[in-house]
């Protein structure tokens, strides 16, 4: 057993004892209750479990959580897809997925904005040139499997998003 | 023979059983309908975009794989969890489960066996006959067959056992049997020789003939397909004897006639669905209710289905009263349509009373227990004559792998032989069909439903037909192409639009295939490109369809819906809500699908099976205002759109000329002996107002709110059903008579309740019609062009095309978006997803993502998919389905563009990487 | 439809025949692969100094040709896995410091030690081998002369290699790989035996015609 805290969504959790064989995706599913995070898999495969990590060094990456043990992400700061809309107020990226039907069944939908959102976060940091834009988001996304859509709709909504406000992801505001 | 559907409700209502009764809310924690009723009063939604957006994009608990006996009101706080252990292993004889030593390590509350099945009189729903588990002392019937559940109270307990089960041995066998012998699951034959000219009469057909099996097997239990000089199964004999000479004239040798004989062979592949199977059961002995959360493309099956399960259980585990609650599920594809899954669920609950039990499959369970796809070995012979290019004679006998449990079987076997023909019109067919039983995980349903495996053979036949003649694919095509009013393999022709001619228009117009040539010698040093084409034609509707919907507007011209259609992604939610729309001007914020027991006002009884029951017993069933051939059917065959908003379409139009209509007219001052009061189909709506020309446009929420304090019409519940045509009848409302395409209505007028009102002529489609088996189609073709690294044989789908036509689109957005993911679904099918059989296939349980490919974002041209979809040839042109034709062309056009690329045709599927590069080397 | 046809198909019946198939195999009849080393030792009859050196090597070339090593030794920029050696899945790049890209980090999933509820090994410094030093679809004297070249070894002494293939964790986990994985051949502590042999007796490498 290993007691866990963790800060999920800015709250936090724990202390918890947990077994340390027991899954991240298992401690949010089973253990607190917060289904938002998939499982699908159980392989690091499909990528519908990812959260995001933010890192002490204000950086952030996604997570798949069913192959790492929550005794991993002790001390760790989450994000998942309950978190993204405040008060109700979605975010830029749930919107543009909601407006351009990225989804269908919706059941790989967190593993993709969460991932968008670290898309967006880190270009916001290192904005990239306009012609890399495409294969940018084509490598982040690429890890998260999806069987109803094509991916093609989930595309056109982070590339969206981020061409809403070419000044704060793109290089000399995408021009 | 077997129980039907009316012996599943006749038992439910004998053994005391109550369906569906809604359960009494406590106030703190929301109720389980409030989770799926979308988007929900109050939330904030941007303009554009489905009903359930707003849920799946923030994580709400939605699938049946998210509730936990703490999230639903009334039931204990604890939830327990089952497991079911399965078999890796179907030639040797299981001896038991090594308990002991697995109790070392996590010890179960509560173990289920085969002894318990008999031990408390359990009866299995024929369509799933089979043991539920393998009694200890026999051979598994197949891979992946149960052979116990284990409950556990803890989580962490279950959690332990499942990791022990999953990576050690803990089963034991005994002496080897080899895998068990079982009957085949069905054969039939469809012959079809067309009169002398396509306006004479057939000479012989399945419709004329009604459908034959053949009466006799081989040893081996493969069925003889030869006419037996023997007076038994002389129906057989008729139309074998023709077919047999069918298959003499193309084995003739005919110089001016190009014949081609080829085999091919597809896999098995997995649905894939990104949930995995999941439900919660709780029984309270104290009520004796069985309170159930599934995810299923069937819920009113699955709802009998349990009720069966149980009728005759002892009377300690027989429930009085079942409530299956039923939500938004995570993909389907077919596969969860008609699950056993659901039994184990309903069993879990039983086995331990008083305890909310959740059974969950993990990726590899589901791998090893669900319903797979039908591997098919085909071999396919088609004659051309050489001087005018149109087929002369085909003939196809398919073997499909129908793994461990009948399940859909029979039905794929005939709707894959059916479909062999695709959108061609030959006068002379004859195919045959087998489904076998192996010791592979059972096969059953999906997304193409055997016409994937036979189009692909057939598609990649006429390619070949086309090189050899030769003559361009796409003239060749629209040589043979079936029209309006042609006749398909069955004898009959398609009752809805036709439109191959087109489709083979803006395939050969488009770039892709235009520009083939220029585009081929324009390959970069070390690549291949290659262009390929194909169509299909994919039935939709299953020839026994229902629909029930419901549809309230409150006096503040609010909207919800109600329908028993399930939401798996397929937009079926927003769908109701833009066809109900059309008719009330307003998109509903309250939408609930899946629902079995809202439509109780209407008092439905059935009394046969719609696809077996005589004319008579239908006249005779008709004459009761409540009885309909059909209560509920499956989401499932690419109803959703033309089936599953139906009846709720129809409600609204009920309302809307009952009630809101009537109210506006009092609105605008118009007199009923007005002549512009008989003018309703002229009004439309823009936006939530009703406009008309010449007068006042009026806000819905003003009309609304008269029509409650007038107490006009506000509320319509309606039931459909299709037998390839919408049954008929006609209702007083509001001293009116009203014919329209339903059989049962209730009404509410104002803020009253609902009143059930009798229909006073009905006409339901001949019973005649189930010789037809399919009289709707929808088609796509496909344009890919392809590039080959010769070095390493790596495939990149650079372009693609495709062109559909689906009526009218009611979410022109889902529809491309089906037509993207069909077209995914197609490349993972045609490159990458495999599931061998038996020993080294998803059986052994030690199957999982990672091993299994399908496609991903990289693999596909994401940007350079273009989709077009035809407008409807009318503007009432019915929606037709398309979610199952979208994924067929682009596997066999694929084939097509690597024989341009490389010069080799594969005969088998998937075509790895490692295949092309063999193949070029 | 779907559902008549179950009902038709009753004209089959349904009896059931058991057949007994004598000559199917026994599901657990699959030979142990051999996953032994031999001791330096063992080798103390080839009397040629040069044939004995390059034989230490095809002995241990039994490791480093191994899929747990080759895996991550792969000619390309993505790895292999399983002892099929199939690609990577999800399909991951070496990325510019060979512990994957910005979206892919190695260390994501890989964790400090092997966690078995997800099968997925696990250790701290999990990594690629840079394109130099890539293994993949080579042969044994290949190998061999490049593991002794500096460009293209990580830049180490001959001598460096003994701890390297014999004490480094990471290379440790071949023979520690978890679940479903066969471990490399012998023990680490072979391997490095023979790595020190190889080195003392001059690091001669096999002739060309040797397999690989």
């Amino acid at each position: 057993m290993t007691t866990v805290n963790m800060m999920i969504n800015g709250q936090a959790y724990g202390p918890m004892d947990v077994r340390d064989d027991l899954t991240m995706n298992d401690f949010l599913r089973e253990c607190l209750g917060m289904t938002g995070t998939k499982f699908g898999c159980g392989a690091g495969q499909c990528l519908s479990c990812s959260v995001i990590v933010d890192n002490p060094d204000g950086t952030s990456h996604t997570n798949p959580t069913c192959i790492v043990s929550a005794a991993n992400f002790n001390g760790k700061k989450i994000r998942t897809i309950e978190g993204h809309a405040k008060n109700g107020e979605l975010t830029i990226l749930q919107k543009s997925f909601i407006e351009h039907f990225s989804f269908q069944c919706g059941y790989c939908t967190p593993g993709f904005l969460n991932e968008g959102q670290v898309l967006l976060e880190r270009l916001e940091k290192k904005p990239l040139v306009r012609e890399d834009l495409e294969s940018a988001i084509g490598e982040a996304l690429d890890g998260h499997l999806c069987r109803c859509t094509g991916y093609v709709k989930y595309h056109e909504a982070v590339k969206a998003a981020i061409l809403k406000e070419p000044k704060r992801y793109l290089k000399d505001g995408g021009r | 023979m077997k129980a039907t559907r009316r012996e599943f409700v006749q038992w439910a209502v004998a053994s005391g059983i109550s369906l569906g009764v809604s359960r009494i809310g406590v106030a703190e924690i929301p109720g389980f309908l409030s989770h799926e009723t979308l988007p929900g009063r109050g939330t904030k939604t941007p303009k554009t975009g489905r009903v359930d957006g707003v849920a799946k994009a923030t994580g709400a608990k939605l699938y049946a794989s998210d509730f936990r006996a703490s999230d639903l009101p009334g039931w204990p706080p604890e939830t327990s969890h089952a497991l079911l252990v399965r078999t890796p292993n179907a030639t040797h004889i299981y001896l038991g489960l090594d308990l002991e030593r697995l109790s070392k390590i996590a010890r179960p509350s509560v173990l289920v066996t085969s002894e318990d099945m008999k031990r408390v009189n359990i009866r299995v729903p024929e369509f799933y006959a089979g043991d539920l588990f393998c009694p200890a002392g026999t051979t598994p019937v197949y891979l992946g067959q149960p052979v116990a559940m284990l409950i556990f109270e803890k989580f962490d307990v279950f959690d332990q056992a499942r990791l022990a089960l999953r990576d050690g041995n803990f089963l034991k066998f005994g002496k080897e049997t080899g895998p068990l012998t079982l009957p085949n699951y069905g054969a039939f034959r469809f012959t079809r020789v067309a009169g002398a000219t396509p306006s004479d009469p057939d000479v012989y057909s399945p419709v004329q003939a009604g459908w034959i099996s053949p009466g006799f097997l081989e040893s081996s239990g493969r069925p003889i397909w030869k006419p037996l000089p023997v007076a038994k199964g002389s129906e057989y004999v008729k139309g074998a004897t023709y077919g047999e000479e069918i298959r003499a004239k193309l084995a003739s040798k005919d110089p001016d006639v190009l014949m081609l004989d080829r085999k091919f062979e597809t896999q098995s592949v997995d649905p894939m669905f990104l949930e995995p199977e999941a439900g919660l059961a709780w029984y309270d002995p104290a009520s004796k209710k069985l309170e159930t959360v599934l995810g299923v493309q069937s819920p009113f099956e699955a709802t009998e289905s349990l009720a069966h399960l149980l009728g005759e259980a002892i009377p300690t585990l027989k429930p009085k009263i079942i409530d299956a609650q039923f939500a938004y599920v995570g993909g389907g594809f077919g596969g969860r349509d008609h699950t056993p899954f659901t039994l184990y669920v309903g069993l879990a609950g039983m086995f331990f009373p008083g305890h909310p039990v959740r059974l969950a499959h993990d990726r590899f369970q589901q791998f090893q227990g669900g319903v797979k796809r039908h591997a098919f070995k085909m071999r396919t012979q088609m004659s051309v004559d050489r001087a005018t290019g149109k087929i002369t004679a085909f003939a196809a006998d398919h073997v499909l792998d129908g793994g461990g449990l009948m399940n859909y079987s029979p039905s794929v076997a005939t709707v894959g032989g059916t479909g062999a023909l695709g959108i061609y019109d030959v006068p002379r067919v004859d195919v045959t069909t087998v489904a076998e039983h192996t010791r592979g995980v059972t096969a059953g349903s999906m997304r193409g439903y055997g016409t994937l495996q036979t189009m692909t053979a057939l598609e990649s036949l006429v390619d070949e037909i086309c090189t050899l003649l030769p003559m361009d694919q796409v003239e060749f095509r629209r040589r043979n192409a079936l029209r309006l009013g042609g006749k398909i393999m069955t004898g009959h022709a398609y009752s809805v639009s036709v439109r191959t001619s087109e489709i083979l228009d803006k395939l050969e117009v488009h770039p892709i295939w235009a520009n083939r040539a220029e585009e081929k010698a324009r390959a970069k040093p070390g690549f291949l490109i290659g262009t390929g084409v194909a169509i299909a034609a994919k039935d939709y509707g299953t020839g026994a369809d229902c629909s029930l919907g419901r549809v309230e507007i409150d006096a503040d011209g609010r909207i919800s819906i109600h329908s028993d259609a399930v939401e798996m992604g397929n937009g079926i939610g927003t769908a109701l809500a833009n066809r109900v729309s059309y008719h009330v001007g307003g998109i509903a914020d309250e939408v609930t699908v899946a629902q079995v027991d809202a439509f109780d006002v209407l008092e439905l009884v059935k009394t046969g099976d719609p696809f077996t029951m005589s004319q008579d017993a239908q006249d005779a069933g008709a004459k009761n205002t409540r009885w309909v051939p059909e209560i509920s059917s499956a989401t499932s065959a690419s109803i959703g759109a033309h089936v599953g908003t139906h009846a709720a379409a129809q409600a609204a139009r009920i309302i809307f000329r009952f009630g809101l209509w009537p109210a506006a007219l009092v609105l605008w001052g118009i007199a009923p002996s007005d002549p512009r009061a008989k003018q309703s189909e002229e009004a439309y709506w823009q936006g939530d107002t009703l406009v008309m020309t010449g007068l006042d446009p009026l806000p819905l929420k003003n009309i609304a709110a008269k029509a409650h304090r007038l107490n006009l019409v506000t509320g319509a519940t309606a039931h459909a059903f299709s037998r390839w045509s919408w049954s008929q009848a006609s209702f007083l409302i509001s001293g009116e008579t009203w014919s329209t395409d339903i059989d049962a209505l209730a009404v509410r007028y104002g803020g009253s309740k609902f009143t059930r009102l009798d229909r006073s002529s009905v006409t339901f489609p001949p019973t005649d019609f189930n010789r037809i088996g399919v009289a709707f189609a929808s088609l796509c073709g496909t344009g890919v062009r392809v590039e080959i690294e010769k070095a390493t044989g790596k495939l990149q789908i650079v372009k693609a095309y495709s062109v559909l036509e689906c009526g009218k689109a009611l979410v022109p957005e889902v529809v491309v978006g089906q037509s993207q993911g069909g077209f995914a679904m197609g490349v993972g099918y045609a490159l990458f997803e495999n599931l061998p059989p038996f020993e080294d296939g998803p059986g052994n349980g030690q199957w999982n993502l990672g091993q299994y490919l399908i496609a991903r974002g990289s693999d596909l041209p994401l940007h350079d998919l273009e989709i077009e979809i035809l407008p409807p040839v009318s503007s009432n042109e019915p929606p037709k389905g398309m979610a199952e034709v979208v994924m067929i062309p682009v596997v066999p056009a694929l084939l097509s563009a690597i024989y341009d690329a490389i010069g080799h045709r594969f005969q088998s599927l998937p075509v790895t990487q490692q295949m092309i590069k063999d193949a070029i080397a | 439809m779907k559902n008549r046809l179950w009902i038709l198909t009753g004209i089959i019946g349904i009896v059931l025949i058991f057949i007994l198939r004598a000559e199917a195999k026994s599901a657990s009849a699959k030979p142990l692969l051999e996953n032994t080393l031999a001791s330096p030792e063992s080798f103390a009859s080839i009397k040629d100094p040069q044939k004995l050196s390059a034989a230490y090597f095809t002995e241990l070339s039994k490791v480093l040709t191994n899929q747990r090593c080759v895996n991550c030794h792969p000619s390309g920029d993505t790895p292999r896995q399983g002892d099929t050696r199939r690609l990577h899945q999800p399909l991951v790049y070496r990325g510019v410091d060979g512990f994957g890209t910005n979206s892919m980090r190695c260390s994501t999933c890989h964790q400090s030690a092997n966690f078995e509820p997800g099968r997925i090994p696990g250790h701290p410094g999990w990594h690629l081998a840079p394109s130099e030093m890539a293994w993949e679809g080579k042969t044994v004297p290949e190998i061999c002369e490049q593991i002794k070249d500096p460009q293209r070894n990580g830049n180490r002494t001959l001598h460096d290699l003994i701890d390297h293939i014999g004490k480094d964790t990471l290379v440790g986990w071949a023979w520690q790989p978890g679940y479903g994985r066969t471990p490399a051949p012998g023990t680490q502590a072979q391997a490095g035996a023979l790595v020190e042999a190889w080195v003392n007796s001059g690091a001669a490498c096999p002739q060309q015609q040797s397999s690989r």
